[in-house]
Order: structure tokens, then sequence, then C-alpha cells
């Protein structure tokens, strides 16, 4: 079974409660985790990984660089780009792509009037490794470049390294921590899941997005279910408990607000193992149990 | 004059510090509009307690096949670079409209005039909303179910540029990937919020690797700075040549703020000077307002 984690909103607890979850799972069921957030990669971090068995580079994702010396400064290029990648530089008024933002369609290359000035090159878009973790299940973390294009296509990759990781460790589940937001990585993420865990706190801001990444799970026609994070930090909004009604979305538990959850970051330990008494961890106890009942079988 | 908010990792503040910065700004007289340029999960207006107004569709130029015209030689799908044009074995092309970003590479491409013809798709939309404030919030929303950020981005940077008065300023998307260097790019000053967790610190090092790659100045601003290990985002900050320039301690009052969508800076409670200092050293970046 495949699982994905999504919140749609950053920062509201996917890595940290994937992490605790993980841990607690990890006695009862064989599974490979993956960190689809390659823009961000932390649950390596949550989980005290520190060495990585193999790393692979990714070279995929391709810029336009253009030959200044056979550049006739018809500004075609820039014109056309459609993202607005290429700037003239102040010093000689050369045209320039900005490689940090071009998405390498390579329309400049096509329409330049002069062959050979502009070509698309292939550079490297960022690595993915994988760990053994101290708790025994193998861990596929990919980390984007700064700047580059395609972190969906990194994620895709990152899958197809952990499906085949599931057939020759002989291992029943993939369990995905997805990144913030709603766009190429996230769909990465939730293309191909048997089941969406959510993951929002109390605040308008968590409902909205959540709601987003929700219609994003529909696409797919996944089960999805919900899980409230930082639960006590706004007694009286009831937006999430109302919105996860009008849908059919089981709440699968709620966890919270607990400073052991940071300090345990900071041990770069699941808070389930390094508080095991805190409210937190109880609360994620709890879940994992109704997970095991309910999802997992 | 254009400066950012951003931080690589999700979750740290970067819209709460981009609303309170807005409001404090404009309380001292900076004219200015802001970016909501976190096109997947945008939040500032929810934040400032306003609902999105002025909606203009993004319309997204896609391939439609004249098929009586094409001569099925492939050249569309072979420059497709995301691969959204697959052909059958005839050559007959067929558009994933999804993969598609709009780049018109095919259309260049294609030796038939008129094989090819101009639809578009809407693949989100951007909002220009009043705030009670005394400053415009343009916002940048993806389609759900849409994969491409980047043209969102794009459109509200430039919807943006037609509205702005004095100073833009853009909050961008978690991360560091190339949506996020199109939303910073042309700042004079990169705000990145940070938490001090080692995940915190992790990401703000592929921010501030981001800021240094693309030449900006680079402020770092500690949010939930009594949660974790300050002195490491300090260490980080001087590694880059990052001034440290505010401290946030985690706050209830904060989190209330932030849950009832009114900016904390107008408030009683002792955070509110925090913004209001920062906003005064803005200003003074900016060379007394602009």
């Amino acid at each position: 079974m495949q699982i994905a984690i999504a919140s749609g909103k950053g920062g509201v607890g996917k890595s940290t409660i994937t992490a605790s979850l993980l841990y607690l799972l990890k006695d009862d069921y064989s599974f490979v985790a993956v960190d689809a957030d390659a823009e961000a990669p932390n649950l390596g971090l949550l989980l005290g990984v520190t060495e990585w068995d193999e790393e692979r580079e990714h070279i995929g994702a391709k810029v336009a660089r253009i030959n200044t010396e056979s550049c006739v400064k018809c500004g075609i290029c820039y014109e056309r780009c459609p993202y607005g990648c290429i700037y003239i530089d102040d010093e000689e008024g050369n045209y320039v792509v900005n490689e940090l933002t071009c998405e390498g369609c390579n329309v400049c290359g096509l329409v330049c009037p002069v062959a050979g000035t502009i070509t698309l090159e292939e550079v490297r878009s960022g690595v993915i490794r994988k760990a053994t973790t101290k708790y025994g299940f193998p861990l596929i973390s990919a980390q984007l470049d700064v700047g580059r294009p395609e972190s969906g296509k990194l994620v895709t990759e990152e899958k197809e390294w952990a499906s085949k990781l599931m057939k020759e460790l002989n291992l029943e589940h993939m369990i995905v921590d997805s990144a913030a937001g709603i766009g190429c990585q996230v769909i990465a993420s939730l293309g191909g899941a048997d089941v969406a865990i959510l993951i929002a706190e109390p605040t308008p801001a968590s409902l909205s997005d959540v709601q987003r990444a929700y219609k994003v799970v529909q696409h797919f026609r996944e089960p999805a279910y919900l899980i409230i994070n930082k639960a006590d930090i706004n007694p009286g909004f009831r937006g999430l408990e109302e919105w996860a009604e009008k849908e059919g979305i089981p709440i699968l538990g709620r966890i919270p607000y607990d400073r052991a959850v940071p300090k345990s970051m900071s041990m770069l330990k699941p808070v389930v193992e390094a508080f095991p008494d805190s409210k937190a961890s109880k609360a994620i106890v709890e879940i994992a149990e109704v997970i095991k009942k309910e999802i997992l079988g | 004059m254009q400066i950012a908010i951003s931080g690589g990792k999700g979750g740290t503040g970067k819209s709460t510090v981009a609303t309170n910065l807005a409001v404090a700004l404009r309380k001292i007289g900076v004219k200015l509009t802001l970016a909501d340029l976190d096109v997947e999960a945008p939040n500032d207006h929810i934040l400032l307690g306003v609902e999105l107004a002025n909606e203009k569709p993004v319309n997204q130029f896609m391939p439609r096949f004249d098929y009586s015209k094409c001569t099925k030689c492939r050249k569309c799908a072979e420059v497709c670079e995301e691969h959204a044009i697959v052909t059958l074995r005839d050559g007959t092309p067929f558009l994933m409209p999804t993969l598609c970003s709009g780049c018109r590479a095919c259309e260049i491409v294609c030796p038939v005039p008129g094989a090819i013809q101009e639809a578009f798709r809407t693949i989100g939309h951007t909002y220009v909303t009043p705030t009670p404030y005394g400053f415009t919030l343009v916002t940048g929303k993806l389609k759900e179910g849409e994969e491409r950020s980047m043209p969102l981005v794009v459109a509200a940077k430039r919807r943006a540029e037609e509205v702005r008065e004095g100073l833009l300023m853009v909050d961008t998307a978690a991360g560091t990937g190339n949506t996020v260097s199109k939303a910073i790019e042309s700042s004079k000053l990169l705000i990145a919020v940070t938490e001090p967790t080692p995940l915190g610190i992790h990401d703000t090092e592929l921010i501030l690797e981001l800021g240094r790659l693309m030449g900006i100045p680079t402020w770092v601003v500690v949010n939930r700075a009594d949660l974790g290990e300050k002195e490491k985002v300090y260490e980080l900050a001087r590694k880059y040549g990052a001034e440290v320039v505010a401290e946030i301690p985690y706050s209830e009052n904060i989190v209330r703020s932030y849950v009832e969508g009114k900016p904390i800076v107008l408030t009683d409670y002792p955070e509110a000077e925090i913004f209001t200092g920062l906003a005064k050293r803005v200003a003074e970046f900016l060379g007394g307002g602009e």
C-alpha cells in the first residue's frame, strides 16, 4: 500500500508527525519512507540520518545558454521567453539567461535566428539519496539544487526508486511525506497513492490550504483521512471539523500543541521516541493505532 | 524598489512577517503593494482579514491540432520538453493538457500554418484586493490539479507591477526551486524568515544560498526564537554575510491575531513593537521611504 501525507500549508507538522508515525509502525509493518519535499527535505534530519548508503545525481533539468560571441543582439529571445527569464546585462548589453529561473522550454533556442547561438544544456537538478535509518527501514530523500525547475520529476524518480526497493526487500508499504503546496511535487506525491492522510491545524489559513490539497486528492479519487495538529491553539474554531464532516473525511485524531515537539526536533528524534510521555506523543500513539486498524489492516 | 520575504521551510512565518511588515511600513508612511506569490497556498488575504477581489483568470496557451492540416511530422512532439504531446504510431499528435507549460515551442516548430491553433485553458487566477490598511494586496492562486506554478507566479508578479504604488513587497512560497527565485528576482533585499529548529536551519541555508547566487543582500528574521538553538541561526547568517535583524518569540498573542485575521502590529501586545522596529529598519534601507 502507498500512503501519501499532505497538508497544503507548510509548517503544520507533516514531517514531525510522519517521523513519529514511522517510528510507531516500524515494528509491525515493513515499509520504505519517502521524503518528497525536494525543495526543503527534513524527514532525514528528524530520523537522525547522518549517512547515506547511496546517492544519485539527477541530471535532467535543462537550461538555455546564449553564446554572446555569435549573438547578434536582435532581442527576439528576450521578447519570446514565456517566463521573462532573459535579461540584458549592464556592462556589455549582452542577452543572458537567468539560470535560476529558466524553465528549459527552449523557446528562445527555437526563435533565435543564428543557428547554434542558443543551446539547451542539461544540468544537474539535484540528488536523490537512500539511507538505512537507525530504526531499520529505508528512507529515500531528494534535494533539488536551489533555483532549479522540475522538483516534481525528482519526486517521481524517488518513488520509482522506492518501488524498486519494495520489490527487492519485499516491503509491504510506501509512506510518502509530501511538500507544502499543491503543485507538481504534491501531485507527484499523491499520484499513485492508495490513501492520503491530510494534516492541518485549526487556523483559517491551514483550512484554506488543506481544502486545496484535498481537491488534488479528489482528482486521484483517493480516500482521505485528516489529522488535526496543534488542536488546542485556537479554541472555538470549528472550521476543520465542519469541513471534514461535510466531505466525509474521517478524523484520525487530534494532537495538542506541545513544546516537547520542537524540543524533540532539536534532539533530532521523533517526539514519540524522545518524550513518549508527552501529551503530543500520547495523541500520536492513539492515531498510529487507528491507522493500523483502519488503514493498514 | 522591490523586496522579498522568503524562508525555505514552510510555516516559518513568512506570511505573518510579510503582512505585519506591510501594515507597519504603511503606518510610517511608506507606500507599497504586497504581492502574495505563494500561488499554491496563498494566505496573506486571510491574515489581513480580506476577501480576494478583482479576479482575473490566468489563461495559458495550449495547442489545438487541426488534423485536416497536420502532416504528422512529429516535430511538435519532439520539441516539447515537457513531453506533453504524444504521437500515435502514424504520427498523429495528442496533447496531455496538465503537462503543457504553454511555452509555444510546438507552435514555433510546426511547419504547416494553421495546423496548430491557439487554445487556452485557465490554470489559476490573480486578484487585486484593497486592504483597510492603505495598501493593495495582489494574489496569485493556482487552480487545484494544475502542476505548474511558474506561469502563475509570472502572471501575479506582472499584475502586481501594473498596479504597484511605491515599494513592491513579495511574499514567496516555501522551498528554493525556480518558482521561488522567480518571485524573488529583481529584489534589492531578501528577508529570510526562519525558526531555530534543525529543520528551519537546514532550509535557511538553502535560501541563503539562493540569495547569494542571486546577489541579493539578505536579512534573517528568527521566528519562534525561543524554541530551539538560535545561536545556530546567527552562526549560519554570519557564514553567508546575512544580518539577523529581528527575533520573534513564540507567542500566543501572535497565534491569536493570526487566526483572527488582525495584524498584531496594530494591537497593544508587546510583539507589535518587533514589527514596527523591523519596518523602521526596512524604511531606512529604502532610504527614508519610497
